[in-house]
Order: structure tokens, then C-alpha cells, then sequence
């Protein structure tokens, strides 16, 4: 039997930390991964809180808003991957991906996924 | 002293008293009547207007003698080449001598020469070195036979009275062109600047006296780059003047340039400028023809700030409307997305949930439709493109917040700028009056005449609206600019604000 989506391989669920300065979206974004059995540890509505709850609650996942009131996600981005045992860390934006070009790879992040489509199985796929 | 010697003396003496030509002559005449004792005599010239006749120009007579009448006949003659006396000379370049002018047959005044009791004449050529001026003539009361020393000393008389004319025309034609020159100088706009090759004021007519806030007076024979040239820029002027004295080559001859110059006092201002050299003969004298173009060149400015200004706020403004989605409408649309993704993973097992998902969802779909529609009136309101002025102001009155009464507005169309001119400038008088006038009651007008469409918000507020601060205001301003409109803001401290925005709408 393959492991279900938001659990490791050994069906345990993935730690998330949501960022994003919209508390709509985040209220809908943990109730979309939460359904899937990710485990939303924590939310932070700007990149210094997210940093700060990153070290805090170690998430393996975090789902980023490029646009954050005190900085851009991918800032936020590179200084997660300079953490040590950095999360995986996938994009989101109301806008297309198309529309941020190279800076969504350069920045180390994995992947990146419209807000319209957010889903965990959409997530999975991404970290699979 | 022997009559003749006395009469050159005579003529030379009068010659040498007047600087006028006609005076010249008129003196001439008269000395030589009176040191002769002969009774009447007159100067011919070739008429003005018929050149090629005789007309008699000058004249005088002995004292106490009858000659009146021969006078004004002579006055009236006109004589052709050839023609009487006059004529005759005037043909032959010859003096002549007629012992009795009533025995000769070519003479037409002869009638009044009888009447006058002239008989003896003589006539003599007015000569200058252009050529023949004219000729001199006399009568006497008494027939006479030829006296050739006194035709012989008149012929040289003649010439020395035709030369001496001669210089007083040329000086007087002199005068006249300097006094055309000066007048020119005196009225004319630009500052012209005279100055010699080693680089002195030689004339300074009064509008750069005005411009630069010197007096002619006080700068003649004074070095022009101590003057009128900023210390900077002197040691180029200096050698530039040197390089072309010296080689003839003009960097700045001729061409327009744009320059600094200084006034009186020291400050500095833009001034266009040609430089010509002045031909005549003699070292090199330059005229400069100067303009201040200070306000020219802040017209400039404030054309390319208000060009400037207009692409700002049209950048600003689509910024503004891609926050405007983002926060907005797209915002709703992907909490609307995740909410109905949400209920379709719930519709079987929860169905309940599924329900208040699709609530939800439903509720953000008309907030995202609300906001579109706000966003798309605040672009340009639907009801402008359609209806014109009229339902489009009172949509925006119905919409604001402050009672509005709107005064007038005329129910014709005006071109799609004229109408959203006019549109946005309601609006922006009354956001001025909602947000910072803290207006009670707004009166809105609008209204055409003399091809123009006057449009006025007045309200009730706090007053002090200033309409170079605000970016708002600001914006209108350059937008009016741009349609050759104005846009007049009274707004005294606590004495409510009058926006009026006038702007063309004629064809």
C-alpha cells in the first residue's frame, strides 16, 4: 500500500508552517492540508515571524506567500535554506508563476503552486 | 577790393556759415546778388517728381525792387532741357550770357521779366564731382553786353557752391540714416550690443539697458565680458574674439546660440544670442542681438515636469489598480476556489460542512463582484461612455457620502476628454471635500459658454485646499494643462473651497 498524501513514509504527518499575511487564505490553506493529513504546526503572517516559527516548531514543509508585508518570499526562501536541516519550502501566489520568472528557482525553493489550485494532493505531487 | 574777389569772398563766407544745403544755396545766392548789385537771381534743380524737367527751387531779389511777380511766375515754370535760360545751361553744362533776355526768343518768362524790368541775365552750372545739381541764375535791370571774367568767375563759383551742397546732403542723408538707426535701436524688443575688436561697448540701446540693468551711458567704451558675461565663461569669450581677429574664422558668427548671461546685479539668466560683424570698413565691430529666454526655458521646464508628471501618474495609477485587483477581487476568487474544492471533497462524507462551504464560497463570489464593479467605475464609469455628463455626475452624487446638490448640468455630449475631465474633476472636488474638508453640503455645477465647460465644486469645508501640494489636485491640473483647460482652487482657511476646472470644447 503507497503512503497516503501529508503522511512520511513511515505514516507519520508532515509538519507545515503556512505564510501568508492573508488570514482568509490561511484559514482555508490549513483546512485544505489539514484534510489531506499534513499538519499545519503553525502560521505566520510575515517573513520575520516565519523565520522565528520555522526555528521554533522545525516544519519539513513551508508553503510561502511571494508577497509578504516586510519582505518577498523569496527572501524568506533563502534565508530558510540557510538554516540548518532546512525545510522544503513551496511557493504560492495569487498570481501565475510565470509572472515571478527565475527568482522562484535561484531562491532554493521547491516548487510553486497558484493559491486557486492549492490542494495537498497538489502539494504531494510537488514533494514527491 | 575788386567786385569779383569780394564776391568769391562773400560766397565762401556764407558757405562756410551753415551746415544745411538748402541754406548753403540760399546764402550763396544772396551773396552773390548783393556784391554784384544785381536784382534778382534763383536756383533751378530738376523736379522731384518730374525729373527730367527744371523746377525753381530758390530765389532771391534786390530790396525795394518790383520783382515779386517774376518771383512766382518763375516759382510756377517748369523748364525742359533746352528750355529758357535755365535750360540752356542746364543742356550745355555751359554758363551763358543773355545781354537782353526780352529780345531773345527762348525765354518763356519773358512777359513778367518786361513787367519787372529785367533784361540782362546770366546762368551758370552748380557742379559736384556726382555731376551737374542744378543751375544759378540773375537779372539785372539794364541790357548789358557779355562780361566774360564775370562768367568765367561764376563758373568757378559754381563749382565750389555745388561741392560745398554736395557735403551738406551727404551729411544730412548721414543724420537721417543714424537717426533711422537710432530709432531702430530704441525700439526694438531684443537687447543689441554693439562692441568694437578689442572687445569695448560701443552701443547698448535701451532694451538691454532694461535686461542687464545698465545705462548706455555708463558702459560705453567699457569692456563687454566684464559686463554682461559670467566670470566663467569670459575666458572663452576673449578667445574666441582673438582666434577669429586673428584667423577669420568665427566659431559663433552668424548662428544662434544659447548662452548665460549676467545682469547689473549679478545674477545669472538663459539668453539667446546672434552675433554679426558689422560691415564697414576698419577694424571689426560686432553687434549682438540678445534675448532673455528665462521665461521661455521655465515654460520648457514646466512642460516636460507636467509631461512627466502625467506618465507618473498614469504608472501610479495602473500600480495602483493591480493592488487594487490583488487585494480585491482575486483575493475573493481564491478563497471562492479552495472553498468550493473544499465542499466538493466534503459533499459526500460531510455534507453539512459541504453546505456552509458552499455558503461561504457563494459569499465571497458577490464580494468579489462588488469590488470588480467599484474597481471598474473608479477606471471610467460605464455611465460617462453612455449617457454623457449628466447620469454620470448624478451616479457619483447618488454614491457619495455628503448630501450633494447638483446645481446644473448641461444635458448636451462633449468630446470622451472634455466629458471625463470635467468627470474626474467633480470627483476629485469632492473627495477634497469629503476626506479633507469635512464638508457638510457640497454644491456641484457644471455649464457651457464661449466654447468652454465650466465646472465648479463648492463646499462647505475646512478650507486651505492647496492645489500644488495634493497629488491629486496636482494631477488635475496637468490634466487640464494638457487640454489647454485651468484649473482655478479658492479654498481661504475656514472658508470652504471653490474647485473650478475650466476646459475647452469648442471644434
Amino acid at each position: 500500500m503507497g503512503r497516503i498524501a501529508g503522511t512520511d513514509d513511515l505514516g507519520v504527518p508532515v509538519r507545515v508552517l503556512i505564510v501568508d499575511d492573508n488570514p482568509g487564505f490561511r484559514l482555508r490553506a490549513r483546512r485544505c492540508l489539514e484534510a489531506g493529513a499534513y499538519e499545519v504546526v503553525a502560521e505566520a503572517a510575515d517573513g520575520a515571524s516565519a523565520l522565528e516559527a520555522a526555528r521554533r516548531h522545525r516544519p519539513a514543509v513551508v508553503l510561502l506567500d511571494i508577497k509578504l508585508p516586510d519582505t518577498s518570499g523569496p527572501s524568506v526562501a533563502e534565508w530558510l535554506a540557510r538554516e540548518p536541516a532546512p525545510p522544503a519550502v513551496v511557493l504560492t501566489s495569487t498570481h501565475d508563476g510565470a509572472d515571478f520568472g527565475g527568482r522562484l528557482l535561484r531562491c532554493g525553493a521547491r516548487g510553486f503552486i497558484p493559491k486557486a489550485e492549492l490542494s495537498s494532493e497538489r502539494l504531494s505531487a510537488l514533494l514527491a | 577790393m575788386p567786385t569779383l574777389l569780394r564776391t568769391e569772398r562773400m560766397v565762401a563766407r556764407s558757405l562756410a556759415e551753415t551746415a544745411d544745403p538748402r541754406d548753403a544755396l540760399a546764402g550763396a545766392l544772396r551773396a552773390i546778388g548783393e556784391s554784384l548789385g544785381w536784382r534778382f537771381g534763383a536756383v533751378w534743380e530738376p523736379a522731384v517728381d518730374r525729373p527730367e524737367a527744371l523746377r525753381c527751387v530758390e530765389s532771391w531779389h534786390a530790396d525795394g525792387i518790383g520783382a515779386r511777380e517774376f518771383e512766382a511766375t518763375s516759382r510756377r515754370t517748369l523748364l525742359a532741357a533746352g528750355e529758357g535760360v535755365p535750360g540752356r545751361v542746364w543742356s550745355s553744362g555751359e554758363p551763358a550770357w543773355i545781354p537782353d533776355v526780352l529780345a531773345d526768343d527762348n525765354f518763356p518768362r519773358a512777359p513778367a521779366a518786361r513787367r519787372a524790368g529785367l533784361r540782362a541775365a546770366f546762368c551758370f552750372p552748380v557742379r559736384s564731382a556726382e555731376g551737374l545739381l542744378g543751375v544759378i541764375e540773375f537779372f539785372t535791370g539794364e541790357a548789358r553786353a557779355p562780361d566774360a571774367e564775370l562768367l568765367a568767375t561764376m563758373a568757378a563759383l559754381g563749382d565750389q557752391i555745388g561741392q560745398a551742397v554736395e557735403r551738406r546732403r551727404d551729411a544730412e542723408a548721414l543724420r537721417a540714416k543714424e537717426a533711422r538707426h537710432r530709432a531702430m535701436l530704441a525700439a526694438a524688443l531684443d537687447c543689441v550690443v554693439t562692441m568694437d575688436h578689442e572687445g569695448r561697448v560701443v552701443d547698448f540701446n535701451p532694451a538691454a539697458e532694461r535686461c542687464f540693468g545698465y545705462r548706455a551711458s555708463d558702459v560705453a567704451g567699457r569692456d563687454m565680458a566684464e559686463l554682461i558675461i559670467p566670470p566663467l565663461l569670459r575666458q572663452r569669450h576673449r578667445r574666441g574674439l582673438a582666434r577669429y581677429l586673428e584667423t577669420k574664422e568665427a566659431a559663433v558668427l552668424d548662428r544662434r546660440i544659447e548662452i548665460t548671461g549676467m545682469r547689473a546685479d549679478g545674477t545669472l539668466f538663459p539668453l539667446e544670442l546672434t552675433i554679426t560683424r558689422v560691415d564697414i570698413p576698419g577694424p571689426a565691430t560686432f553687434a549682438g542681438y540678445l534675448r532673455d529666454i528665462t521665461e521661455r526655458k521655465a515654460a520648457e521646464a514646466e512642460l516636460r515636469a507636467s509631461r512627466a508628471r502625467i506618465v507618473e501618474a498614469a504608472d501610479a495609477a495602473r500600480r495602483q489598480l493591480e493592488r487594487d485587483l490583488h487585494d480585491g477581487a482575486q483575493q475573493r476568487l481564491v478563497e471562492l476556489a479552495l472553498d468550493l474544492r473544499m465542499a466538493r471533497a466534503r459533499l459526500d462524507g460531510d455534507p453539512e460542512q459541504a453546505r456552509e462551504l458552499l455558503d461561504a464560497a457563494l459569499e465571497d463570489l458577490a464580494a468579489a463582484t462588488r469590488e470588480l464593479r467599484e474597481l471598474a467605475h473608479g477606471i471610467h464609469p460605464a455611465a460617462l461612455t453612455e449617457g454623457g455628463l449628466r447620469p454620470a455626475l448624478e451616479a457619483l452624487v447618488a454614491r457619495a457620502h455628503v448630501p450633494i446638490r447638483l446645481v446644473a448640468v448641461p444635458q448636451a455630449r462633449f468630446s470622451a476628454a472634455v466629458e471625463a475631465t470635467a468627470y474626474f474633476s467633480v470627483a476629485e472636488g469632492l473627495t477634497n471635500a469629503a476626506r479633507h474638508g469635512g464638508a457638510r453640503h457640497v454644491e456641484v455645477e457644471a455649464a457651457e459658454g464661449g466654447d468652454r465647460l465650466r465646472v465648479e465644486v463648492r463646499d462647505d469645508g475646512r478650507g486651505g485646499a492647496n492645489a500644488a501640494a495634493g497629488s491629486g489636485l496636482r494631477g488635475l491640473a496637468d490634466r487640464l494643462a494638457a487640454l489647454d483647460g485651468d484649473l482655478e482652487v479658492i479654498s481661504p482657511p475656514g472658508g470652504g473651497t471653490v474647485l473650478r476646472a475650466e476646459i475647452p470644447c469648442g471644434s
